[in-house]
C-alpha cells in the first residue's frame, strides 16, 4: 500500500516535470535597443509569442549592461507623454505581446558602458513558467525591418 | 438705399477679398507667433554660444524638445528630425534649414552629454544643433514655445534619483522671420507633411 502511494506520487511528479519541460517556451523575436552613452538610460524592445496553452509572465530582465533594468510603459494623457513602471507583463496563451516605441519597453537604467550602433548584447528574460531565456539584442535606431 | 449701394460696390468686395486672404493664409499655417522679441542665451553641443532665435534669422528652423535620458519618446523625435534633415538635403534645401534639439533637462544635459548623444546616434551635425543652457533660460524658452516638462517617474539608483519627465511631445516649425508657424507631434510626425510645409516657406 505504501509502495503504491509512493509510486503514484513519483508518477505524478514525473508527469508534472515532463509537462513543464515539454511545454513550448515563449519565442522572443525582433530584439533591438537604442544606442546611448555610459551613465544614461536607454530602451530595449522585443516581440514575445506564447505558443503554450497556458499564460506566462515576464517579471524581470537581467543584464550586466545596466545598473538596473525595469519594465516600463509610455502613454499619452492630456496631450503629454508620460511613463510608468510595470511590475510584470502577462503573455496570454497563444498570444503575442509586442514591445515597441511609445508603449511597453525595457528600461536599461544607468548604462555601465556605451552602447554603439550594430553592437549585440545578451539580455536574460525571466518568466514565471518558462524560466530564463537568453536573447541577443542588436543596437539600432529602429525596429528591424522598419524604415 | 444709399447705404445698400455703398455696401454692394465697396464694402462687400472689400470684405470678400479680406475673407479670401485670411482663408488662404489659414490653409497654409495655423500659427504666426513672432518670437523675435525674445532672446535666449543657449549653448550648443560644441560649447558655442547660441542666441535663439535672432542668430537664425533668414533660416527655417525645425525645433524638437528632448532630454537625453529619455529612453522611449525623445529618441523617436531625434530620429524623425534626422529623417527630415535627410529629406531636406535631398530636395536641395540643406542650407536653408537648421535643426535644433532643445534639452529641457539642462541640469543633466551638459555640453559633453549632448555631444556624446549626437555622436552615438551618428547625427549629421552640419546643420543640427543640440542646445542646452542655464535652467532659467531653458524654462523661459520652453514656456514661450508652449512646452510642458515636469520631472516624474523617479527611481533611486546607486543612491541617486534617476528621474524622467512627463512632457509635451513636439517638433515646431519656425520661419525665416522668427515666427512660430506650425507644431507637430515629435514622435509621430508625418515627415511628408513637414517637408511640404518647409516647401511653402522657401
Amino acid at each position: 500500500m505504501t509502495l503504491t502511494k509512493l509510486f503514484s506520487a513519483l508518477l505524478l511528479t514525473v508527469t508534472i516535470v515532463a509537462a513543464v519541460a515539454l511545454a513550448p517556451k515563449p519565442e522572443i523575436s525582433n530584439a533591438w535597443m537604442r544606442p546611448n552613452g555610459e551613465g544614461m538610460t536607454t530602451a530595449a524592445y522585443v516581440t514575445i509569442t506564447n505558443k503554450d496553452t497556458k499564460a506566462d509572465t515576464l517579471y524581470a530582465i537581467e543584464t550586466n549592461l545596466a545598473t538596473r533594468t525595469e519594465l516600463h510603459e509610455s502613454y499619452q494623457k492630456d496631450g503629454k507623454t508620460k511613463m510608468r513602471k510595470v511590475d510584470f507583463v502577462v503573455i496570454p496563451a497563444k498570444k503575442t505581446v509586442e514591445m515597441k516605441p511609445g508603449g511597453l519597453h525595457i528600461m536599461l537604467i544607468k548604462l555601465k558602458q556605451d552602447i554603439i550602433k550594430k553592437e549585440k548584447h545578451d539580455l536574460v528574460f525571466k518568466f514565471r513558467r518558462a524560466g530564463s531565456i537568453k536573447v541577443t539584442v542588436v543596437a539600432t535606431d529602429k525596429a528591424p525591418g522598419k524604415k | 438705399m444709399r447705404i445698400t449701394k455703398i455696401f454692394k460696390i465697396v464694402l462687400f468686395p472689400s470684405f470678400f477679398t479680406l475673407f479670401l486672404l485670411v482663408a488662404g493664409c489659414g490653409e497654409k499655417f495655423e500659427l504666426n507667433e513672432n518670437l523675435q522679441n525674445y532672446s535666449f542665451s543657449l549653448v550648443d553641443q560644441d560649447g558655442k554660444p547660441v542666441n535663439f532665435p535672432a542668430q537664425y534669422k533668414g533660416k527655417i528652423l525645425v525645433v524638437g524638445f528632448i532630454f537625453t535620458n529619455c529612453p522611449d519618446i525623445c529618441p523617436l523625435t531625434v530620429n524623425n528630425m534626422q529623417k527630415i534633415q535627410e529629406e531636406v538635403g535631398r530636395i536641395g534645401a540643406g542650407e536653408e534649414v537648421e535643426f535644433l534639439a532643445v534639452s529641457f533637462d539642462p541640469e543633466r544635459d551638459s555640453v559633453a552629454i549632448l555631444k556624446k548623444f549626437a555622436e552615438i546616434r551618428e547625427v549629421n551635425e552640419t546643420n543640427f544643433r543640440f542646445l542646452t543652457g542655464n535652467k532659467e533660460a531653458i524654462d523661459s524658452l520652453i514656456k514661450v514655445m508652449g512646452i510642458v516638462a515636469i520631472p516624474e517617474d523617479s527611481t533611486v539608483v546607486d543612491n541617486t534619483i534617476s528621474y524622467y519627465f512627463t512632457h509635451t511631445d513636439r517638433i515646431s516649425l519656425i520661419d525665416q522671420d522668427g515666427s512660430l508657424r506650425k507644431e507637430y507631434s515629435g514622435s509621430k510626425i508625418d515627415t511628408k507633411e513637414i517637408i511640404e510645409d518647409i516647401g511653402k516657406l522657401r
